[in-house]
């Protein structure tokens, strides 16, 4: 009877058992490491021991395993046997393997101590301190390994706090005397015995003779110390500033200050400028006004491409002499548009060329206007690279060849110059082909970092110099071919690119570089642009989904970048952009065109201080997302600006003479 | 003993029933060149599918990442998906199956491909496909998928593909798509333990591309012997020392017996065979003939085609067979802007019952579960 009863309940249950529903006995069973918890020094090893336990605490005889994914830092056998390397905490698995409902899985930290702290240094001493100055304490906390700890417990005090005191890392010089500044770090401590000094500086004399300036324009306080005698002292020397701004109601910051003695006014009005050291002063009252350089923009004309996004556009002077221009398509059927934008005000389709992708990301046409590029992703072979086009009759483009050789994963950007086509390749690297014969394309070297994880996204060339942008690893310049140019000649060729220089930045959102070459100054710049999404996916129902900014970086010298300014827009992100003379043309994604004064030296955000000279949204109601601009790429082109959108197609803009406000 | 009868009984006819009560079927497909993972539901009382659910993935809407391979754990509990391209390396994406939400990621190799979970370790191994052109070796990643932790990357050949691990859980095999070779891993002490030359001329190209010196070359100068095979895929029978391998390039199916590790056939396909699966009876042999847009299903006793279906569109890509044997989920990439699809295969009559569009190139295609109709 109870068998009969069993029988029957068994099959119930498996009759009722889900296609995954198991038992799970495991719990049972654990695995029981030793020492517990485990902790071992650097340099040490230590042989785990691990036991299969029982429900009723009885040691099982079994096998466990162990991974870690810690590679060199801390080593693990499959049995157990630990070598620290570094210090850190690190997870080991230990694993009885077998049947889901046999397997046993420890999951556990091993520690692995900073070795103790060894010495305690202060570094950057200035040779002086003088009275009424502030000077930044830096100190380096060195392990027994001769490592510098990063981010130490770090306490620093003085021994008279009346003649130096100390707040913040700053050690403030209030009057003469001596004072023991001291510095410690888990029990060990150095001393700095300061000495400081009466003051030499009696005045402050501001040299800056730039009284009347616009917004946005830097000045240099050109400050000199004076002792009583009138003559140089070489003292530290703090600037600020006093803002009397025009419009007072609620107004944010009036201007920017640097301690190397720059003032840049974001707001109209009259600033004092002060320079100090110690008791000595020197002031200066100087007139900001509006930078007026807004313009109106005129729409001139669209060529709507409402059915699939839009990608990058390139606008030529064709060998018939008339206007044309290319876009591609992303996530489509791999065409590319060519358009007559002889007058733009009636911009229409003449030709489409449709390759095996999903998406044609970017379009280059060759200097003399016969040879096109469409790079290519989504191919259905797999095999992705490049199309070359022979683009002589825009009105009857036809393939010349397809390029695969080193680029299936797929191209997404490229650069044509000088019957060389530079291909950045999805992973990590430019290959450099050479298209002189474009019915045999052949590659005749590549570029590539060397850091751990590079990446690559594009590249732009001008003077024979490539300069690519490379997320986490910033703008790279490489010489390819400079020959007598200004810039560099590092002997480099598309067969043997030479790296000239870089520059990196935190957010590791380097998408786009163009070099820039001041008119006004002739300073020299690499602008570098980002792309980022921290919001979400930009769709219908979430059009805005865009962050980041312009980066400028003042290059002295290929090894002396100096980033020194930036252009922002707030809840937007940057796309490509473009250079003309010192204005900058930018595909601010959901913030449209942007077209910016980049006259002048550059310091600060340009957003603030009324550099902007227009704007464009290419809201259309019909468009894939109705209303939400998504601009793609600009190109100042023969007195109009083209700009390509992702959800509307292609639009032709003309900035009107007319400013909108009279000047100062 | 009158209730004891009443519950036998019901019983019976409840099991009974069982094999006569429609199904529900679910599977995961990636759409590839949408960034998008579709879950399908076919019902199999009408024969008709749906999408249930897309769920985007990715998190850059200008860059195509390229979902590429998909699994489910084995307690049904969690859906995978290696997302292809990065910056520049791929991941893979925890989701929970049934709400779909997203649960955590971990940086993989170049271009992470198809991927599997041992029935013994619990650990999943990921192949890094690496098809962005260099000659290189690649490598497995293996994850703890509780813990998304990396723990390995075990060197491998050039550009592996097709990670399928034994029913026991005891080895992972895949293919070296670029050096002909099957490999295969133990997954407990990670390693590649064996590899064999899929090639008629075996020998001398394992030697040229696994064991000859290059240290003293460029990677641009290392020349490997063409592969012939082009091998995309692999998967060992549920019950038998087999393990069945599409020759992609070669338009064939390679048995290999892991007793004696040798070739024991090779039965001639459709053009570009591409992915296979055993089905759980180990009866079957579904593979998809890329190169025709077709799906072949073999009787494996016999080592003959029982039928070749013609898909829905070009570029036939997965395989994945309903764990009462009874279907066969065909992922269609398509071409150009053309949808992907599902194609829905009913094993027992050996016809295409159903058809459903997804985004862009469809591909990775994994089963879900089956449930009763209410």
């Amino acid at each position: 009877m109870k068998k009969l009863l069993a029988l029957a309940a068994v099959l119930l249950l498996w009759g009722t058992a889900g296609v995954f529903a198991q038992s799970e006995s495991t719990d049972s069973m654990k695995i029981e490491i030793e020492p517990d918890p485990v902790s071992l020094q650097v340099g040490s090893e230590l042989q785990l021991k691990a036991t299969l336990m029982s429900a009723e605490g009885e040691a099982l005889p079994d096998t466990i395993l162990f991974y870690s994914r810690n590679g060199g830092d801390l080593e693990v056998s499959r049995t157990g046997y630990l070598k620290a390397n570094k210090p850190g905490t690190y997870n080991v698995i230990a694993l009885r393997s077998g049947p889901r409902d046999q397997r046993v899985v420890k999951r556990f930290d091993v520690e692995v101590p900073y070795p103790p702290i060894a010495a305690v240094k202060f570094i950057n001493k200035p040779a002086n301190v003088y009275t009424g100055t502030t000077v930044n304490l830096s100190v380096d906390v060195i392990d027994e390994m001769d490592l510098i700890r990063e981010n130490p417990e770090l306490s620093i005090s003085s021994s008279n706090s009346d003649v130096a005191s100390v707040s913040h890392g700053k050690l403030i010089a209030l009057k003469e005397g001596s004072a023991t500044i001291t510095a410690t770090s888990e029990g060990k401590s150095t001393t700095w015995n300061v000495n400081v000094k009466k003051n030499p500086a009696t005045a402050i004399e501001i040299g800056n003779t730039e009284t009347t300036i616009l917004t946005g324009d830097v000045v240099h306080f050109e400050a000199v110390a004076k002792s009583s005698g009138g003559s140089s002292v070489n003292v530290p020397i703090t600037y600020s500033y006093v803002a009397q701004p025009d419009d007072n109601l609620g107004q944010a910051a009036e201007a920017q200050v640097s301690q190397k003695g720059k003032f840049v006014a974001n707001l109209p009005g009259v600033y004092t400028l002060i320079a100090k050291s110690g008791s000595a002063v020197g002031q200066q009252v100087i007139r900001v006004n509006q930078r007026d350089v807004a313009k109106d923009l005129e729409v001139v004309g669209h060529g709507e491409v409402l059915d699939v996004h839009t990608s990058d556009l390139w606008v030529w002077e064709g060998v018939d002499g008339r206007d044309y221009a290319i876009t591609g398509t992303w996530g489509a059927n791999g065409d590319a548009y060519f358009w007559d934008v002889t007058d733009p005000a009636n911009m229409h389709t003449i030709d489409t060329v449709r390759v095996d992708a999903r998406t044609v990301n970017d379009v280059k046409i060759s200097e003399d206007g016969k040879v096109g590029i469409l790079t290519r992703e989504g191919a259905s072979n797999r095999k992705n690279g490049i199309v070359i086009l022979d683009v002589s009759d825009p009105h009857n483009v036809s393939v010349i060849s397809e390029y695969t050789e080193g680029l299936t994963g797929g191209v997404h950007n490229a650069f044509i110059y000088e019957g060389h086509v530079y291909a950045v390749n999805n992973g990590r690297r430019y290959d450099i082909i050479n298209i002189e014969d474009p019915a045999n394309p052949e590659t005749v070297g590549r570029f590539e970092l060397d850091t751990p994880g590079h990446a690559i996204h594009d590249v732009w060339i001008e003077d024979g110099i490539a300069y690519s942008s490379n997320w986490s690893d910033g703008v790279v310049a490489v010489d390819i071919g400079s020959q007598n140019s200004e810039l560099a000649d590092a002997g480099g060729s598309p067969a043997n690119p030479v790296k000239l220089g870089s520059y990196t930045y935190p957010s590791g959102w380097n998408h786009a570089a163009f070099p820039f070459k001041s008119e006004s100054t002739g300073d020299f710049y690499v602008i570098a642009g980002d792309e980022a999404f921290p919001y979400g996916l930009p769709s219908r129902d979430n059009p805005v989904g865009a962050a980041g900014w312009i980066h400028f970086v003042k290059f002295d010298g290929w090894d002396n970048p100096e980033e020194v300014a930036r252009y922002q827009v707030p809840e937007a992100g940057t796309h490509n952009f473009w250079v003309v003379g010192d204005t900058l043309y930018i595909a601010y994604y959901n913030a449209g065109l942007r077209i910016v004064d980049i006259s002048g030296e550059l310091m600060g955000n340009l957003y603030d201080q009324g550099r902007e000279i227009a704007r464009f949204a290419p809201n259309h109601p019909d468009a894939i997302v109705p209303n939400a601009p998504f601009t793609w790429g600009p190109q100042p082109y023969k007195g109009h600006i083209f700009v390509s959108d992702w959800n509307s197609g292609i639009w032709a803009l003309k900035l009107k003479e007319n400013p909108q406000q009279a000047s100062n | 003993m009158r209730y004891l009868k009443f519950l036998l009984f019901y019983g019976l006819m409840f099991l009974c029933n069982q094999a006569l009560v429609a199904q529900d079927y679910y599977v995961y497909v990636a759409a590839e060149s949408d960034d998008e993972v579709s879950l399908i539901h076919f019902d199999g009382e009408t024969g008709k599918g749906n999408i249930a659910e897309t769920i985007e993935v990715g998190t850059w809407p200008q860059e195509n990442e390229g979902p590429h391979g998909l699994t489910v754990s084995p307690d049904g509990k969690h859906w995978f998906v290696s997302i292809a391209h990065g910056q520049p390396y791929g991941k893979l994406w925890k989701y929970e199956t049934g709400t779909n939400e997203f649960v955590e990621e971990v940086e993989l190799g170049m271009f992470p491909a198809t991927m599997d979970i041992s029935a013994s370790t619990g650990l999943l191994y990921v192949v890094n496909f690496n098809l962005h052109g260099d000659m290189e070796p690649s490598t497995v990643s293996v994850i703890d998928p509780e813990s998304m932790m990396r723990l390995a990357d075990i060197e491998t050949g050039i550009m592996p593909h097709g990670s399928r691990v034994n029913d026991e859980g005891t080895r992972q095999y895949h293919v070296s798509m670029m050096t002909d070779e099957l490999m295969e891993i133990n997954t407990k002490t990670l390693e590649v333990q064996r590899r064999l030359k899929l090639s008629e001329n075996g020998s001398q190209s394992m030697h040229a591309s696994s064991n000859m010196d290059h240290s003293g070359m460029k990677r641009s100068e290392v020349h490997h012997p063409k592969p012939v095979e082009k091998p995309t895929w692999a998967d060992p029978h549920p019950t038998k020392p087999l393990v069945y391998v599409a020759g992609n390039g070669s338009d064939e199916i390679i048995v290999i017996d892991t007793k004696k590790w040798e070739i024991t056939n090779r039965w001639d396909t459709g053009k570009a065979p591409y992915n296979l699966e055993v089905s759980h009876d180990g009866k079957l042999l579904v593979v998809t003939y890329k190169g025709e847009g077709a799906t072949g299903v073999w009787d494996l006793e016999s080592g003959k085609e029982l039928a070749k279906i013609k898909n829905s569109r070009k570029v036939s890509h997965g395989v994945a067979i309903s764990a009462d044997n009874k279907y066969a989920f065909i992922s269609v990439e398509g071409i150009g802007g053309e949808p992907g699809s599902v194609d829905i295969i009913n094993l027992e009559k050996l016809e295409r019952v159903d058809v459903v569009e997804t985004g862009k190139q469809a591909g990775g295609i994994i089963f879900w579960k089956q449930e009763n109709l209410d």
